[in-house]
């Protein structure tokens, strides 16, 4: 709090004295750069290319049989039967399936690559329980092999997370999956950031152990609470400070503190909460929370108890991200029930996810989505593989606020696409070939299109 | 004699069997898809017949048991053996109070098998993964020697224990502090003590019992698990074997891919973590997943295990589909996760044949397949309720009541 009291202070005494003086020059407006570090993404060489004869799962939910769909220019230009052109690369993809490119809504990977040498870890800045003011960007190593094995899964849009040590562990940032040795050369442009947040366990445990605020779940809250407040004053500082200059005032701007310029991020509704939180009761906290102060509560990371309150969920339009089957490695992830993510599902305007948080299981999202389907429709679901797709796909996109441009393969969307050798929800299958923006990143048949990181060149 | 001790083990399985299912039921399950895990291979329409606990005759000519049931051609496999995990012994990894596979003084002599908590609910949720058996291993502490190995059975049953002491348990390879050298020269060192002490003939002393574990080793009846990853590593252990003539597996073993044909020739075994395929660490940057077939193919014994934590061994079949689908052959992943195991642990179990343990699985399809579920288990020919927690929390939350959910029960 006292980090800008002196600026609006400042700031109140100028305005008293200055009253009204529309004479008075004014200084230059103090502007926020908000894109600092901007994608410096290209689209990899492409050519237009027409998919033939597949199964198409659309990511919208529906299932279309011997379909063809045509790329151009990074677009998805058609969907449909009997396509042709004669410009375009045909690929046979008879008995083949295709979906959209895979999302996965939580990562690690380039913050805790492989090798997992100290010297590249560098997901957690676990020094004080509220760290908004760090990005994961800052610490992606675009090297990390795991990428690349990602991408040989279907992955071509990833979040990158910060770690779940911290009340507020920072910003994360979204990616393209393709090589590049620049983290901006990866970055998804125009996505909006994430805020990573953390109920339970993890920060108490992390902080209490040091004698240090929070030790407790109360504790926590309180955390959370005091920084909102202090974002909301922050906020209202520097509204002023505009409305004072679009009125002509020669207004002092607040001080910059790069804390609370993501926290008032959320609260301008332009950055996304993602929230680590496994259980109920907590859940339902952080949904109040957010009403409490006025921002929305986003989505639920793990959620491990999502199927407790698959209505509250739906009812404030939480998304939740969850895995299939991971459970007692914490008492905050003992109740785990394999059905979780069909549960959150079934509920009208839900938004259930399938995440990985796994440099393994991210190389195998379809697989992970398929043991939901399967184990709900043993129980009395009946899902079928054109809906469950969406949990890694359109819900994903829907979480990162990215649902316009990916995550469907409708016209006008990005080309992110991924040729299924079968069924994708089949322990057998693979993906053959992923294209990103329409440019094909990854071939099974074709080592052309295998990329290898630099750490992995020259070794035996 | 080796097939001597074999021949041996199987009795004293047999006397354990009959002596834990005195009032078990014959049961017959008849036309069945039956993976046999043997020379037989995969016999269809088949019939089998378990008493007794154990497997009591395969396409009789006349079916006599207490039930019968009809497979209708579903498949039926040995139960699933999954390796090296904490069955039984952590119910929830962050709560100390619930953990006993490891303490900071375990040595070779820690046994964790008295610990072993038959009423975990990690063991019926790993069987509906189809496993009906387990080589449980310790975390162990300090020393390079993590403590021994023992089988359990996942019947939650009292008498689950199927056999103590059936491994040791070694850590070697890169150290976060210091070298890795040290570890293997006090390996060849402790070795090399005790032959020099056993020549020396001390009948009037009793070996302490640390000792009597290495002499156990030295005379290849137990097994020395050996975690390692790098060639260097692997290449020494096949020299301590051969030096020695102790039983060395290995598990892990990134690296076993360059070296396959002197494994093959030294006979020693991998237990592969089927998806483990990102290289951790310098020591393990030849992680594949193609490792199980090309080490398979090479003519090494392949054992598969999962590479996550305990709570989800159930993910054993699918993670073996994984291995198929980067090209290990159906019927070897299958025996990777059965006969394999049975054999180098010495259990009397992993096949559908006469005379095995009858530990069997019938399931709906293809055992890999995500889509398929157990549908019936038997564990000493004892069919096993597969109902979990995780059921029960599910049909609480899932039902439709008035009241709050606690009254669901």
């Amino acid at each position: 709090m006292n980090k800008y009291l002196p600026s609006i202070l400042v700031t109140a005494i100028s305005v008293a004295l200055t009253g009204c003086l529309q004479t008075d020059a004014q200084d230059e407006k103090v502007l926020i750069n908000k894109n600092p570090y901007p994608s410096a993404y290209k689209v990899l060489p492409s050519q237009m290319t027409l998919i033939k004869n597949a199964i198409v799962l659309t990511g919208t939910g529906e299932r279309l049989d011997n379909a063809d769909l045509l790329m151009e220019n990074g677009k998805i230009v058609k969907v449909g039967e009997n396509l042709s052109s004669s410009d375009a690369i045909e690929v046979d993809a008879n008995g083949k399936w295709v979906t959209p490119g895979i999302i996965d809504v939580h990562s690690h990977l380039g913050v805790y690559p492989s090798p997992s040498v100290e010297s590249h870890s560098d997901g957690n800045e676990a020094t004080q329980p509220n760290t908004s003011e760090v990005w994961a960007e800052h610490s992606v190593w675009p090297q990390d092999p795991g990428f690349q094995a990602a991408r040989a899964g279907g992955i071509t849009t990833l979040q990158i997370l910060p770690g779940s040590a911290n009340l507020f562990g920072g910003r994360g940032v979204t990616l393209r999956n393709v090589p590049s040795h620049t983290m901006q050369g990866m970055k998804f442009p125009d996505a909006p950031y994430g805020l990573k947040m953390a109920c339970g366990e993890n920060p108490k445990r992390v902080y209490g152990g040091k004698k240090v605020s929070p030790a407790t779940r109360m504790g926590n809250m309180a955390g959370y609470r005091m920084a909102w407040a202090e974002a909301t004053e922050y906020k209202r500082a520097w509204d002023k400070y505009e409305a004072d200059y679009a009125n002509g005032l020669n207004a002092e701007a607040p001080t910059r503190d790069i804390e609370l310029d993501t926290l008032k991020g959320v609260l301008d509704g332009e950055i996304k909460v993602h929230n680590h939180c496994y259980k109920a009761e907590e859940m339902a906290m952080m949904i109040d929370l957010g009403k409490e102060f006025n921002y929305h509560s986003g989505t639920f990371h793990h959620a491990v108890e999502g199927y407790k309150i698959a209505d509250l969920l739906a009812e404030n339009g939480n998304c939740a991200a969850m895995w299939p089957d991971w459970w007692g490695f914490k008492m905050e992830a003992y109740d785990m029930v394999p059905e979780n993510v069909a549960i959150v599902d079934a509920v009208k305007n839900s938004c259930a996810i399938v995440h990985s948080d796994s440099d393994t299981t991210i190389q195998r999202l379809n697989q992970e989505a398929g043991k939901v389907m399967y184990r709900a429709n043993d129980n009395g679901f009946d899902i079928k593989p054109e809906h469950a797709i969406k949990w890694i796909t359109s819900n994903a996109a829907k979480s990162l606020g990215l649902e316009n441009t990916t995550g469907s393969l409708e016209v006008g969307k990005r080309a992110d696409v991924v040729i299924w050798n079968q069924n994708p929800f089949s322990v057998y299958a693979q993906a053959e070939q992923v294209f990103v923006d329409g440019a094909k990143v990854y071939d099974r048949h074709d080592e052309k299109y295998q990329a290898k990181s630099d750490f992995m060149l020259g070794q035996k | 004699m080796k097939n001597l001790t074999l021949f041996k083990s199987s009795l004293v399985a047999l006397a354990l069997a009959a002596s834990t299912s005195l009032f078990a039921q014959s049961v017959a399950i008849t036309n069945a898809t039956v993976h046999t895990v043997t020379d037989e291979g995969i016999l269809t329409n088949a019939t089998i017949v378990m008493d007794n606990g154990v497997i009591t005759a395969i396409n009789p000519e006349n079916v006599n048991a207490d039930t019968v049931i009809d497979a209708k051609g579903q498949i039926l496999t040995p139960g699933f053996i999954s390796a090296m995990n904490q069955l039984g012994l952590v119910e929830v990894s962050a709560v100390s109070r619930s953990r006993d596979a490891g303490d900071k003084k375990a040595d070779i002599t820690f046994d964790p098998s008295i610990a072993f908590n038959p009423n975990s609910t990690v063991i019926p949720f790993s069987r509906s993964g189809g496993i009906t058996s387990s080589i449980v291993v310790p975390n162990g502490g300090d020393d390079m020697f993590k403590g021994q190995a023992f089988i359990a059975d996942l019947s939650g049953k009292p008498d689950s224990i199927v056999k103590k002491g059936s491994a040791v348990l070694i850590d070697l390879g890169s150290q976060s502090k210091g070298s890795r050298v040290l570890n293997l020269q006090k390996l060849r060192v402790e070795l090399e003590d005790a032959k020099s002490m056993s020549k020396k003939d001390s009948k009037d002393k009793e070996p302490k019992r640390d000792a009597k574990i290495i002499n156990a080793l030295l005379a290849g009846e137990l097994p020395l698990i050996a975690h390692a990853d790098r060639a260097t590593d692997l290449l020494e252990l096949i020299n301590i074997k051969k030096d020695f003539g102790i039983n060395v597996v290995l598990a892990g073993a990134a690296d076993a891919v360059r070296i396959a044909p002197q494994l093959a020739d030294a006979n020693i075994p991998v237990i592969v973590n089927a998806i483990s395929n990102l290289p951790s660490s310098f020591d393990s940057l030849n992680v594949s997943l193609d490792n199980a077939g090309l080490l398979q193919k090479a003519g090494v014994k392949v054992l598969l295990t999962i590479s996550g934590g305990t709570h989800n061994m159930y993910q054993l079949r699918f993670d073996t589909g994984v291995a198929v689908a980067n090209g290990l052959p159906k019927n070897e992943a299958l025996a990777a996760i059965t006969a394999n195991i049975a054999d180098v642990f010495s259990l009397d179990a992993g096949r559908i044949a006469i005379g095995k343990k009858a530990d069997v699985v019938l399931w709906s399809a293809d055992p890999f397949e995500l889509s398929s579920r157990v549908e019936h288990m038997w564990i000493n020919g004892e069919e096993v309720n597969m109902r979990t927690r995780q059921d029960a929390l599910r049909d609480r939350y899932t039902a439709q009541s008035d009241m709050p959910r606690a009254y669901t029960k």
